[in-house]
């Protein structure tokens, strides 16, 4: 009966997804056509019932099941549930997205929702066989959800995350082996307890190095980012929604625990972590700004705003990992904001390009004002979440020791050249531009367009009132 | 008396303008802003009635949400208070935003609603800069001034105005930004110090073991970057020029005359209130910057031809000499350099009204093209005389004081190096010659000489131009007769900052 109980204290809302998964699968199989307009309720209705799951879960402190594979606690729950937020809309915007060229959709929501599975598994996973096979799980839904688009270019990304991927795989699987090799066990709790008893050598320094390299990959950080612009144009964008969002939170997650820890040892870690995030924000920063194209341009954005995150996560300490998590849950809303005003105009049949926006505020100044508060919020303007979330993340560099000053004024730099590209496409809106002016988006109330508005009022409401989600974040770190 | 209506009053009242109610009504629009905006100046002077200028604390408020502060966990609230120096501040900004509205009437022609909410918002961040009692509270209305400081120059602007907005834009943000992370370091060494997390910038206090001179100067310097952009001190002036150029009237007359006071008044709170010793240090280094800034502004100004272009790098001339009173680190240079900022944002303020008139009659601002103005305009040349020579210090006008008194200060200061303070205040005096010289060539070559064909048939000032320039006039003359009036309201807070330098 342990695996029953298990699975009721632990793994309720995978249980969830996974019948959605086995639904899905069965209805693609004989109702393809004719019924595809259910598939998207369906996947819905899964999402919501794994976040209306995790009410149930147990939550006494920590929670192992499995022979301690998986663990469940305050901080699995959070970030269990801000993963599913996410999902839930991105399955909202990608219906026009998935439909207007095949009626494959059963298998588009399948390969959707089994990649949730997958990170919610990354997320909890407290061994690093099942974090392998977790990963690998991830990334085999997210090459195929790149390849659903048709057309030449989606193929390609598809391939080029393929070969990325299994680079950093293969690295991040080097450095499990040698620290299978330090310690003969696959457990965090098992290897935390060999390090406790141990003193660390450089063996150890080389494999969590490693390891952490290899998860980088999906934050889209440096040595692996190179796929980054290719994969977000080259995919549909509510999948490029998705990579920017749901295996960005699951491996900040994972990459978190880790830090806190079976690599808290390390001084070189996190030195190499810094100097890794400064470089890549300045890289894809600088980046973003000859983009012509809006989804490269917030391609660039998604890996800088990473890499603020992993700048203030490398420093462990429960102070930066609340910050963190306050950065993570706006940015996801502001980005998600962003993605559906995208996929407004591409519903639009506008073309993706910075120019194609001009004259937008005169014609949409609902549109342009939400879409813009979402901006500014990237951005850091004030009265948005992003203001605070960036004041709080960048309390919590300062406070982690003067040492770390140069670094941050590289990083504040970069920040600086961000706001400039995100200004720059505000100003574009507002650009008059004759043959367009009357051009009104049609379909005000389109799940995108309302995704839209209520992100840019999630972002005012923290912006203005961000106590309650400031204690969340504290709360849930300190149980981490 | 509620500092939270004074300074959330206007965000409000610009939310109503973006109702659709007023969409299109663009006289309704104006009427309402002005009304609106000559109750708000009546109920900032009344705050001068209970206000006690020996305190820090005058009518001190907070906001709160739903009983809990903004950001509890980290110590940061939204309280609000005023002590004089921000009292004169925000008097000031409430007339500057009354005459503004007045004179946006025929300079803003198109989406009048978006006008006014845009520049009673940036009021508000204005306001809320002045009143903020936590570094978190004044940086978070700090940034927000920007927003709206952006469109209003990119949108009603002309020319490059896109270019100029997003050239100040990045300009202050990327100064503002070093500012956060001087804040960080300050509200750091108060944690450390007291294991506290608190950034009200009247209980932040250091002690040297938690943080050594070395880190206070560092701190000092990365605060300093984000005024100096603002104020602006001469290596990050450069938007400025541009800015002021681009923008419609109205709003280069709130830049100079409110904007660039921002920057002087955050060196007064954070770097000679908080870091004393650390602003002790770089005294001798500001001030070489400072005289940098009246030397090479002035001669920048001598040789423009455009005539908006001479005001605004006068502007950065004149507060070169404010950050020289600073320097001094005594409280005759510092009230001197108060007073200077009071007499520049209305003496700047007119001028760019004079240039905008001047502009919108004759439809050019190069000096060339311009000239014996007073014979078809003789109201406009009369005020434009009267402000110019205020500006240039002409004694019985306003800038006097607050010259004579930074020179004063700067001489008698008795704080390191102060041979080179002497130095450079006696050559700035010798300086001020050359800003004699363009202001006066500018009223020579507008209003004197020649008369140009095209311009014979031009009217003198409407109403409501007379009205704005009559104002400023009548306080350059009164402030510069009994200047007293405002020095003793500011003298007892000054003499609070200056303690802290124990001399």
């Amino acid at each position: 009966m342990g695996f029953i109980t298990d699975i009721f204290n632990s793994l309720l809302s995978e249980v969830c997804l996974l019948l959605t998964v086995f639904v899905l699968a069965i209805f693609s199989m004989f109702y393809n056509v004719k019924y595809h307009k259910i598939s998207k309720w369906i996947a819905l209705f899964g999402v919501s019932a794994a976040l209306v799951s995790l009410k149930f879960l147990q939550l006494e402190p920590v929670y192992y099941s499995f022979s301690e594979a998986i663990i469940s606690d305050t901080f699995t729950v959070f970030i269990k549930a801000l993963i599913l937020i996410s999902s839930f809309i991105i399955i909202l915007l990608s219906k026009k997205n998935v439909t207007k060229r095949n009626h494959k959709t059963f298998q588009f929501y399948l390969l959707l929702i089994s990649a949730v599975l997958s990170s919610l598994f990354v997320v909890s996973s407290n061994d690093f066989l099942m974090l392998t096979v977790s990963l690998e799980f991830l990334s085999f839904s997210i090459y195929f959800l790149i390849a659903y688009k048709k057309g030449y270019n989606s193929k390609e990304s598809s391939f080029k995350y393929i070969v990325t991927n299994s680079f950093s795989t293969a690295i991040y699987l080097f450095g499990v082996s040698y620290l299978y090799g330090i310690t003969s066990s696959f457990n965090f709790n098992a290897i935390n307890d060999y390090f406790m008893q141990n003193e660390p050598t450089l063996l150890y320094s080389f494999a969590i190095i490693f390891i952490s390299l290899g998860l980088l990959f999906k934050l889209a950080i440096l040595p692996f980012a190179n796929w980054v612009l290719d994969v977000y144009e080259g995919s549909a964008t509510s999948v490029a929604a998705f990579i920017a969002t749901v295996p960005k939170i699951a491996v900040l997650a994972i990459l978190a625990r880790l830090l806190c820890f079976i690599m808290g040892n390390s001084f070189e870690l996190p030195v190499i972590l810094i100097c890794l995030a400064v470089v890549t924000a300045f890289w894809a920063n600088s980046l973003a700004i000859r983009q012509k194209s809006i989804l490269r341009i917030f391609a660039c954005s998604s890996s800088a705003n990473a890499s603020y995150m992993l700048f203030a996560l490398s420093l462990m300490s429960v102070y930066n990992l609340s910050t963190v998590l306050f950065y993570l849950t706006t940015y996801i809303f502001m980005n998600l904001g962003i993605f559906a005003a995208i996929i407004v105009l591409e519903n639009s049949n506008y073309a993706l390009s910075l120019q194609s926006l001009r004259g937008l505020a005169y014609s949409n100044p609902i549109f342009t004002l939400a879409f813009a508060i979402c901006l500014f919020g990237l951005a850091g303007f004030p009265i948005t979440s992003g203001f605070i979330a960036k004041l709080y993340l960048l309390s919590a560099i300062v406070r982690s020791g003067v040492v770390f000053m140069p670094l941050l004024i590289a990083l504040v730099i970069t920040m600086v050249i961000a706001c400039y590209y995100y200004t720059k496409i505000v100003k574009t809106m507002f650009e008059k531009e004759n043959k367009n002016i009357n051009e009104i988006l049609p379909n005000r109330t389109s799940s995108p367009s309302v995704t839209l508005y209520v992100c840019a009022l999630i972002t005012v409401i923290i912006g203005i009132m961000p106590a309650m989600l400031i204690e969340l974040c504290k709360f849930v770190a300190y149980n981490l | 008396m509620d500092l939270r209506i004074l300074v959330f009053s206007p965000l409000i009242f610009s939310m109503l303008l973006l109702l659709p109610i007023f969409s299109g009504k663009s006289v309704l629009i104006r009427r309402f802003a002005k009304i609106f905006a000559s109750l708000h100046f009546l109920y900032s002077i009344s705050f001068l009635l209970f206000f006690d200028n020996t305190s820090t604390d005058n009518y001190i408020t907070e906001i709160t949400f739903f009983g809990q502060k903004w950001l509890g966990t980290l110590g940061v609230s939204l309280s609000m208070s005023v002590d004089s120096i921000s009292l004169l501040m925000v008097i000031l900004t409430s007339l500057l935003f009354l005459l503004v509205c007045v004179a946006s009437k025929g300079v803003i022609k198109t989406k009048h609603s978006l006008y006014y909410a845009l520049i009673f918002i940036l009021e508000t961040s204005v306001l809320g800069v002045f009143c903020s009692r936590d570094m978190f509270e004044f940086f978070l209305f700090w940034e927000l001034e920007l927003v709206p400081m952006y469109f209003l120059i990119s949108l009603w602007g002309s020319g490059l105005a896109k270019k100029s907005a997003m050239k100040f834009l990045l300009y202050t943000f990327i100064g503002s930004l070093f500012m956060l992370c001087g804040f960080l370091m300050l509200y750091n060494f108060n944690f450390i110090a007291v294991s506290e997390l608190t950034a009200d910038i009247y209980n932040i206090t250091f002690n040297y073991e938690a943080a050594p001179i070395y880190l206070q100067v560092i701190a000092s310097i990365l605060v300093i970057l984000g005024f100096a952009v603002k104020l602006p001190i001469v290596p990050f002036h450069s938007w400025l020029p541009s800015a002021h150029v681009d923008a419609p009237t109205p709003v280069s007359m709130l830049l100079a005359g409110i904007l660039l006071k921002m920057g002087a008044y955050g060196i007064i709170r954070f770097n000679i209130q908080m870091l004393p010793d650390a602003f002790l240090i770089l005294c001798p280094y500001l001030a070489v910057f400072a005289f940098v800034n009246i030397v090479y502004a002035a001669v920048l100004a001598y040789g423009q031809t455009d005539i908006k272009k001479i005001v605004a790098y006068s502007s950065i001339s004149v507060m070169g000499l404010v950050l020289l009173g600073f320097c001094s680190a005594n409280s005759l240079g510092i009230c001197g350099s108060i007073f200077l900022m009071i007499a520049h944002g209305i003496i700047s303020a007119g001028l760019f009204f004079i240039v905008g008139v001047v502009y919108s009659k004759t439809g050019t601002r190069q000096i060339i093209q311009l000239g014996g103005l007073a014979s078809v305009m003789p109201n406009l040349s009369t005020f434009a005389v009267i402000l110019t020579l205020g500006s240039i210090g002409t004694p019985l006008l306003i800038s006097f004081a607050g010259e004579f008194l930074v020179f004063f200060g700067a001489f008698v200061s008795s704080f390191l190096n102060s041979y080179l303070i002497q130095i450079i205040s006696l050559s700035s005096i010798l300086v001020l010659v050359l800003s004699a010289i363009y202001t006066l060539k500018l009223v020579h070559s507008v209003f004197y000489g020649n008369l140009p064909e095209q311009c014979r048939m031009l009217n003198d000032i409407a109403v409501h131009e007379f009205l704005i320039l009559f104002t400023l006039s009548v306080l350059t003359i009164i402030l510069g007769i009994i200047p007293m009036c405002i020095i003793d309201i500011l003298v007892p807070s000054v003499q609070m900052i200056t303690g802290t330098f124990g001399g």
